[in-house]
């Protein structure tokens, strides 16, 4: 009697699965996208971090400190399960009966958690950048605000573009997290299709192919990006 | 125009700035120099706020830096500067680190303030450099796109910190020509250099510093003829 295995590629393309498939890919591309739009407020509080000091110093410091020192699958457990608990009874019913609450929870939990990375990455770009270059921009009469928005933060995002790109990989391939709290996203479809046909190197490797070809479009897309702005004469870049 | 009285900064216990005291008058040119360290450039960046003193008073315009309630963004627009090491916006063409400031501060059309700055690009000879970055550009050219920036806001007065230091014989002469064209055009300068040429030329007063004292001032024939120290004449001896 032998155990061999039989390779059953066809969970990638045949019915039910390719809708399965389909929807999970969706998902993690919506929970990334709009995770990202809420992390690049990163950006922000990097630069306030920088610039400030007393409670505009504090505040956007100890966000950052807090969001990217806790583990982001606990983050999540704590938006999914804790933070409704604090609500009183008759509010939390109803955050229960949202539907697609576990999405909502999962694009907010990873948005805040990479915004704390990015601002990190905006505070080293900003800390590369000359002084020189803020006293020249006050020199010409410049505000803080105006030397920061027209001059300091176009240069300093232009040098933190290769870590953004980075981050915005790590955004889709953290969205796999979500799976814990039953978003129906690649990884989990992959799960699912393994338990359903007993076939899970086949919907494994679909998942892996899924992630890889996805991330390898988006360095594609970056690189042009980087092209773009790239400073001429400048070496290296 | 510029009221410097008893000023006094320092970092640590010794003093950077120690009781200084310069007038400088309407369309003058005044030079700082002095050996390095010995706090002219510091001197320099306290008359646009950029650096803090502990005691005395800077008044410029009649406006008193001291005061609290004193804008000092507003204030700067009146004042240029001009690094030793250019600072420009590397991420910016030659153009668009000159007109930023005019377009943002003083809120110029971007058409008026190509305008103008093309007319100045072509006045020093860099009209087809205009769309060049930084990085594109040499030291000296560099240098004019700088002094350009300065001079779009039409500031009362320009300050210049080492303005050729870092610039071979060649541009350094270009870059002279064109400040002590300015100079003859009535502009203020204070300049910190030790291009002891330029101060012959065109320097009303003549300040040297050492140790953060002002040792001796006066215009050229009085500074370098009649040098009244051992410490300013030893110094003049090694620069000249």
């Amino acid at each position: 009697m032998t155990f061999a295995y039989h390779y059953n590629w066809s969970v990638l393309w045949s019915q039910p699965y390719i809708t399965w498939w389909m929807h999970g890919i969706r998902l993690t591309l919506e929970i990334g996208f709009f995770a990202w739009i809420i992390a690049l407020s990163g950006i922000f509080i990097g630069t306030l971090r920088s610039s400030s000091s007393g409670w505009l110093h504090f505040l956007p410091t100890a966000y950052t400190e807090i969001f990217r020192n806790v583990p982001f699958l606990v983050q999540l457990f704590m938006w999914y399960f804790a933070f409704p608990m604090i609500f009183p009874d008759t509010i939390r019913i109803y955050i229960n009966h949202i539907i697609g609450f576990n999405y909502y929870i999962a694009i907010i939990a990873l948005g805040l958690y990479t915004a704390s990375r990015i601002a990190e990455h905006m505070r080293a770009g900003l800390a590369s950048i000359e002084t020189m270059e803020y006293e020249a921009a006050l020199s010409t009469g410049m505000t803080r605000y105006q030397m920061y928005r027209h001059v300091i933060i176009p240069h300093a995002l232009i040098i933190i573009i290769p870590t953004l790109t980075t981050e915005f990989l790590t955004i889709f391939k953290n969205s796999s997290v979500a799976m814990t709290i039953g978003v129906a996203e690649t990884t989990f479809t992959s799960y699912r299709i393994a338990s359903t046909t007993f076939h899970g190197l086949e919907a494994t490797t679909g998942a892996m192919t899924i992630y890889l070809l996805l991330s390898l479009t988006i360095v594609k897309i970056s690189g042009i990006i980087e092209s773009k702005v790239r400073i001429p004469g400048m070496a290296g870049r | 125009m510029i009221t410097i009285t008893d000023v006094c900064k320092w970092y640590g216990k010794p003093e950077v700035l120690k009781n200084i005291n310069v007038t400088i008058e309407r369309n003058q040119t005044v030079v700082i120099c002095g050996p390095s360290g010995s706090g002219k450039s510091t001197l320099l960046r306290c008359i646009n706020g950029i650096e803090k003193y502990q005691k005395g008073e800077i008044i410029v315009n009649g406006i008193s830096l001291n005061d609290p309630k004193t804008d000092l963004y507003k204030l700067r627009r009146n004042i240029g500067m001009v690094f030793q090491h250019f600072a420009l916006y590397p991420h910016m063409t030659a153009l668009q680190n000159i007109c930023i400031a005019p377009i943002k501060v003083l809120n110029w059309s971007k058409h008026k303030a190509e305008k103008e700055a093309m007319v100045f690009l072509e006045q020093v000879g860099m009209g087809s450099n205009a769309q060049a970055h930084p990085a594109e550009l040499s030291g000296g050219q560099q240098q004019r796109v700088a002094i350009g920036r300065a001079l779009i806001m039409k500031p009362q007065i320009v300050l210049f910190d080492e303005p050729t230091s870092a610039l071979d014989p060649e541009a350094i002469k270009g870059i002279l020509d064109i400040m002590i064209s300015l100079a003859k055009s009535g502009m203020t300068i204070v300049c910190v250099t030790h291009e002891m040429g330029f101060a012959k030329e065109v320097a009303d007063n003549i300040i040297f510093i050492d140790k953060g004292e002002i040792i001796e001032q006066g215009a050229y024939e009085e500074f370098f003829i009649n040098t009244k120290t051992d410490r300013a004449k030893d110094f003049l001896k090694q620069i000249l």
